[in-house]
């Protein structure tokens, strides 16, 4: 049977302040397969980077297990690991050249001067940054440092590479170039790599595989098109694109979908998401009470006001123009504000403060979540 | 949902977890017990135990004669006003280094001359005053002023203040400097006149300063032995004073050490608030971003006139106490044979040659082992969790929070008995110095290791060092300033204090800073300007070299840090 690279087990962290018991890590289950990029994304505090430094061996888990390559690893000292850990900062050690930096976990694994130095030059040279050996950390830009940070960890051949929001102190354009560098590397060595960040589209981009979470417990695991098509629950909706999350009184159901009244209009069908695998349609929503409607900002199309099956008769608040595209702020009947974003092309009309409209959802891209 | 105490944390014994802690740990505490538990219950022993019970016997006699009750008294008045007065005068100087419009070389100079008091041995300006303003006082004739004694409340204050109020300085000034100058652009924007601005904004965010530099100076002049030793004479006696009169003169350990427990009181008192003081988080530090870095504004004019007057005036005195002190040095018999001779020169280098090569072995040894120490204590302190940590470190601060004689006397009656008889040898004024004044070293390493990203460590760790690589390989090199920077002050200590070892000195081990108080008492006043010069000249040569050599560590990749100096032993 072929080995994960890495799982967690019921992986759990808890921190005791004062008399205030803080599960910052809950219950948290994963398997990453042997080169996967797998991403921790949440809101600050959900504890992404609790259960990365847990995977490194910063943290010793209150419980659970760690495995990695096979081997159980809960309680293995950092050192031992064999992983590679990229910081937030870089963490750098100042005092050394960029080549006594990426030649220090070969020197400590006690490598001789002959082999690591044409290591070192290869490791450089794949992160892009010839001849910057005797420079120092402070004589190089961010991107620079980053990079440099990458070379000193895949020089050693890690078992995993666990980066903790590495490019979050870079401007908005390196963060993009870099995205796609790391990417390249990660595949071009075939390295299993857990990343954390809390940029969505970051996740989205990067990775293989997404987990998100929130306040210690996974919300959902899945791919980026799963994650963003077909969310688990509303904060997953939420998180992932900003979705509209309405509430709507449910008319009639079935096994796979929702018919929910329009406030002021008819009725609106899309598919009832189940979120916990186990339980039938009928548990989860009842008739007359209210689901929440899903439905992503670009997923809505804005037009005169009219009357017909599954329309839905709003008020525009706010529309702006952003060149691509036109961002409306729209007021339901029932008074739920809905964003929509609409694809300019030349001849539109755009609708003014006050103006009547009405919204079609799109209903591949639309779906209910238990309210 | 799972039941917390199925999380509880596995606790293993440290011994298992983190051998290398352990072990530290284990000696750290074993070396507070001897020389920082064992002398304070010996102390407390002494004065509170007689015939085998507990009584307040001891207490009662000393307290019973008035003489004891006007010491107490008087170290009480003579901290307060020292405090006040050197709190005042740090302030002014404070200001007109940060906020006046001198020009720069005039504030290099006012600095400079802050130092003198601080690298000098506690005497220099009680035996400059003495010669200026004691009997046969060059300026007394010069001013042509007959009946003035220089001994007693008076003098002991003025010198006293001169001393110490170079600390108010630096812990004022640090404050002054980190105020964002923003606030006083936006004070004056909103329309306030400097003079508001000064009162509301500069005056109201220095207090944490204030309040600690107060505390400081108070805490330094109740332990000071040295001035008033000199200038206190029998009409304004002190308790450090009394108490070493008490064990040296009338070999009165009981009473000496009953004494000392006075002392200790509001020295402790005094230790307890500042921790306070400094444990709140000053709301100046956390101003965040500064935008564009502006100017302080100035001060208003009239105000500015004072303070450089005052510091013309104090600069001058100063300057005038040490030319004195070099001149002394040179003549036959201060104002009254004012030839020019190296007599003087040519006998501290005869007969001063033993104290002064054991000084300096003292003082050398003093600053490894005590650097060593505070290297680890500082970065445990900082950067690990273990079961006691607070205690530790209180602990580890004792004998700096605590007046050099109480030390020095819990010293002798703790090590002149077996099991650990130390009475006469090295060990004994070495280990007085390390524990006591390892204390700056300690805070310098906890600041520096604040300052760098625990992350640097665990990138390390996490690239297969072994914790004992990462703390030699990385640790240390980035804190070897802060080391330096706590190992200069060690080092100025061991080579000036003496209210503690005063009473751990024997015939085998001798030190400058007592041959100059000896050449005192016998009124060779020459003879004690010599010593005090070539002690002068020493700390300063040393002082230099430690300052290069934390320009040249500090030169590639750290930012120059100032450690604060926060305390002045006596």
């Amino acid at each position: 049977m072929k080995k994960s690279a890495l799982e967690l087990r019921e992986v759990t962290k808890i921190f005791q302040k004062g008399r205030e018991v803080v599960r910052a890590v809950d219950t948290v289950n994963l398997t990453v397969e042997q080169g996967e990029l797998v991403t921790f994304l949440g809101p600050s505090g959900c504890g992404k980077t609790t259960t990365l430094r847990m995977v490194a061996g910063f943290e010793l888990p209150t419980g659970g297990s760690i495995t990695i390559q096979g081997k159980d690893m809960t309680n293995t000292p950092v050192n031992k690991r064999e992983i590679g850990f990229v910081f937030q900062n870089y963490a750098l050690f100042p005092h050394m050249s960029v080549f006594n930096n990426v030649a220090y976990g070969l020197k400590s694994r006690g490598e001789k001067d002959a082999e690591i130095r044409p290591k070192v030059i290869e490791a450089l040279k794949l992160v892009g940054l010839q001849n910057t050996e005797n420079r120092y950390p402070s004589q190089l830009s961010g991107g620079e440092q980053q990079r440099v940070a990458l070379a000193r960890v895949i020089v050693m051949e890690p078992n995993l590479l666990l980066m903790d929001e590495p490019l979050s102190n870079l401007d908005a354009k390196l963060r993009l170039h870099m995205r796609t560098e790391i990417r390249k590397i990660q595949k071009k060595l075939g390295i299993t790599c857990l990343y954390v960040t809390h940029d969505q589209s970051e996740a989205l981009t990067m990775a293989d595989r997404i987990v998100v979470m929130n306040k210690g417990k996974v919300e959902q695991i899945g791919t980026p098109f799963e994650i963003y098509s077909n969310p688990q629950s509303l904060f997953v909706a939420d998180f992932i694109g900003h979705a509209n999350i309405v509430k709507l009184e449910i008319a009639s159901l079935s096994q796979e979908s929702i018919t929910a009244k329009i406030p002021g209009g008819t009725s609106f069908t899309a598919k009832a998401l189940k979120p916990d695998v186990y339980s039938a349609t009928e548990v989860l929503y009842h008739v007359g009470k209210s689901a929440a409607l899903i439905v992503r900002p670009e997923s809505i199309q804005v037009g005169a006001a009219q009357e017909g099956e599954g329309i839905f008769p709003a008020t525009v608040v706010s529309s702006i123009f952003v060149g691509s595209h036109i961002e409306y702020e729209l007021l339901l009947k029932n008074n739920a504000t809905i964003h929509a974003s609409v694809p300019f092309s030349t001849g539109m009309e755009i609708y003014g403060e006050e103006a009547s409209v009405s919204l079609t959802f799109d209903e591949q891209n639309s779906a209910f979540l238990p309210a | 949902m799972h039941e917390t105490n199925a999380f509880r944390p596995t606790r293993k014994s440290l011994m298992k977890t983190d051998p290398a802690l352990f072990s530290a740990l284990v000696a750290v505490w074993l070396s507070f017990a001897i020389f920082i538990f064992l002398p304070v219950i010996r102390l407390l022993i002494t004065t509170f135990y007689v015939d085998g019970t507990f009584s307040l016997a001891n207490m009662r006699k000393v307290l019973g004669t008035s003489y004891n009750i006007k010491a107490l008294y008087g170290s009480l008045i003579l901290a307060t006003s020292v405090s006040i007065a050197g709190t005042f005068l740090g302030y002014i100087f404070a200001l007109a280094v940060t906020r006046t419009a001198l020009p720069r070389p005039l504030k290099v100079l006012l600095g400079a001359v802050t130092i003198l008091p601080l690298i000098s041995p506690p005497f220099t300006s009680s035996i400059s005053l003495t010669l200026a303003l004691g009997p046969n006082g060059m300026l007394l004739k010069a001013l042509g002023i007959g009946d003035f004694s220089i001994y007693g409340f008076l003098g002991t204050w003025i010198s006293e203040t001169l001393t110490y109020f170079p600390v108010a300085f630096m812990v004022i000034s640090a404050i002054l400097n980190t105020m964002s100058a923003t606030l006083d652009d936006a004070a004056l924007s909103l329309g306030a006149s400097r003079w508001r601005m000064f009162t509301t904004i500069t005056i109201p965010l220095s207090l944490p300063g204030i309040g600690n530099s107060i505390l400081l100076l108070f805490g330094a002049s109740l332990a000071d032995f040295a001035t008033p030793l000199i200038l206190g004479g029998h009409t304004f006696p002190v308790l450090p004073t009394e108490a070493y009169l008490m064990i040296t003169g009338m070999f009165d350990l009981r009473g000496g050490a009953t004494l000392s427990f006075l002392l200790l009181v509001p020295a402790l008192l005094v230790f307890f608030l500042q921790r306070m003081l400094l444990g709140k988080k000053s709301f100046v530090s956390v101003t965040g971003k500064n935008g564009a870095r502006t100017e302080f504004a100035k001060l208003p004019t009239a105000l500015s006139v004072f303070i450089c007057a005052v510091c013309l005036f104090i600069v001058v005195f100063i300057l005038y106490l040490y030319a004195i002190i070099l001149w002394g040095s040179f003549v036959k018999v201060w104002s009254v044979n004012n030839t020019f001779t190296l007599e003087h020169y040519a006998y501290v280098f005869k007969h001063g040659q033993k104290a002064i090569s054991d000084t300096l072995l003292i003082a050398f040894l003093s600053t490894v082992i005590g650097s060593v120490l505070a290297v680890v204590i500082g970065y445990v302190a900082q950067r690990k969790q273990f079961f006691g940590k607070r205690f530790f470190e209180f602990t580890s601060m004792l004998n700096y929070a605590l007046p050099g004689t109480v030390v020095g006397i819990a010293y002798i009656i703790a090590f002149n008995q077996k099991p650990i008889l130390l009475t006469g040898t090295l060990s004994i004024l070495v280990a007085a110095y390390v524990f006591r004044y390892y204390a700056t070293g300690i805070r310098s390493v906890i600041a520096s290791l604040e300052q760098i990203d625990p992350a640097l460590e665990e990138a390390s760790m996490s690239l297969g060092a072994s914790s004992v690589r990462t703390f030699t390989h990385v640790t240390i090199p980035l804190i070897i300033p802060a080391v330096l920077a706590g190992m200069r002050y060690l080092f100025i200590h061991c080579m000036t204090a003496i209210s503690a070892t005063i009473f751990l000195v024997s015939v085998r081990w001798t030190l400058l800073t007592t041959r100059i108080l000896e050449s005192m008492t016998e009124l060779q006043f020459s003879q004690a300007s010599a010593f005090s010069m070539v002690l002068i000249v020493i700390v300063f040569l040393a002082d230099a070299l430690m300052l290069y050599l934390l320009k040249v560590t500090t030169s590639k990749f750290h930012k120059p840090q100032e450690i604060s100096y926060e305390k002045v032993g006596a």
